[in-house]
């Protein structure tokens, strides 16, 4: 049942997919830069359209091209809202730390 | 089972290299982790070429096996630079050095459109967005002062010291470790949602889903191997006369069709989410903080 292949199998694109969404998750925890922080996100963005693409041609269907339009879309809205969201918080405190906000949970 | 604790094995030596590499004070062991990380990707892939399957093929050329490794060993390094990198702006480059090597791999699979979208949305519009909210919000006090007795540090106290870097990396490296026992041992082809015939079963080669029967070539790959006829052996040179007569039905087409008439109402939503991330941006940068 197991010899082996000369040519690219899905389980590489999900191994690349799967360490990607792991450095961003990670990041997204250790960082303290606020805009750091979000450009983590995107790094899981990057690591799930990775193995969608990966999938899609497993199958031979669009279907999985078609959805990282949607999250194209998503990051998109994303980055707009969290940017303006850090710049305001910036303007506030002068500071990009995320732990200069951690006084909201008292 | 065996295969089982090497994977196990990596995934804790991947995680041992990334604390060595995490930003903390004092003495960092950067280089070792380095050195650590890239024997254990190496060590992933050779597992992975033990315990791949056939029937997992995607049907690319052999010849794209190099660029996968170069593709994906550029976009986990740069990955992990983003992430252990102390100034933010050097952290928003190396994403796009993610973004370009993703864009790679999308080309190895045959997806055109979305590599290209990915490079332009992604490393043209979002990263120049990152970049310039950076360097509008970094030009504080606290670096400037850091900078002052030493320039090679001109990052300040909050990027040079991890936050919890041992829990994030267990809680991280956890999940990976479940993602890759998924990845190594991917879907068991199920007989029939795929409508595959005993024979099909048996030889464990899966059918494409758009020709009954016919491998899974796509345009991309017929004119990459078209391009290096020399050479190939005769069953090769068969496989790609197979498909010649295969209808063209280009990437971008493909992904068109599939869009518009497959989620004509996720299209709508998609430019409704658009219109209102931008009225709300709008909203929330006229907002005025105490600027002192």
């Amino acid at each position: 049942m197991n010899y082996p292949l000369d040519s690219l199998a899905l389980s590489h694109f999900l191994l690349t997919g799967a360490v990607l969404f792991a450095l961003g998750l990670i990041g997204f925890i250790t960082r303290r830069n606020m805009i750091i922080m979000f450009l983590c996100t995107e790094m899981m963005f990057q690591g799930v359209v990775i193995t969608l693409v990966a999938f899609s041609r497993f199958h031979m269907n669009a279907g999985g091209q078609t959805f990282v339009i949607f999250v194209l879309t998503i990051a998109a809205a994303e980055a707009a809202l969290a940017l303006g969201l850090v710049v305001l918080l910036f303007r506030r405190k002068r500071t990009l730390d995320a732990q200069a906000w951690s006084a909201m949970r008292d | 089972m065996v295969e089982v604790y090497g994977l196990y094995t990596a995934t804790v030596l991947g995680a041992v290299a990334l604390f060595m590499m995490m930003p903390r004070r004092g003495y960092n062991p950067r280089k070792i982790g380095a050195f650590l990380a890239a024997a254990t990707l190496g060590g992933l892939w050779l597992y992975l070429g033990r315990t791949l399957f056939q029937r997992d093929d995607l049907g690319v050329a052999s010849a794209a096996m190099p660029y996968y490794y170069i593709f994906s060993f550029i976009g986990l390094t740069a990955a992990v630079r983003v992430i252990t990198h102390t100034q933010p702006v050097y952290s928003a480059l190396w994403f796009v050095m993610v973004v370009l090597a993703s864009a790679g791999m999308f080309l190895l699979l045959g997806a055109e459109f979305v590599a290209f979208g990915m490079v332009i949305i992604y490393g043209g519009a979002i990263l120049v967005t990152y970049v310039f909210v950076i360097m509008l919000a970094a030009q504080s006090e606290e670096a400037a002062e850091a900078g002052e007795d030493d320039p090679k540090s001109r990052s300040t106290e909050y990027e040079r010291v991890a936050r919890e870097p041992a829990l994030a990396i267990v809680a991280g490296f956890l999940l990976l470790a479940t993602l890759l026992n998924v990845a190594f041992r991917p879907m068991v082809p199920n007989p029939a949602a795929r409508g595959l015939t005993a024979k099909e079963i048996t030889q464990g080669i899966p059918a494409g889903e758009g020709v009954a029967g016919q491998p899974r070539i796509l345009n991309a790959d017929r004119r990459a191997a078209a391009g290096v006829l020399e050479g190939v052996d005769e069953k090769t040179k068969k496989r790609i006369a197979s498909v010649v007569h295969a209808d063209e039905v280009e990437n971008v087409e493909l992904v068109g069709i599939e869009l518009f008439r497959g989620n004509p109402l996720g299209l709508e939503l998609a430019g409704v989410i658009l219109l209102v991330s931008l009225i709300g941006a709008v909203v929330i940068a006229r907002q005025r903080g105490s600027l002192d």
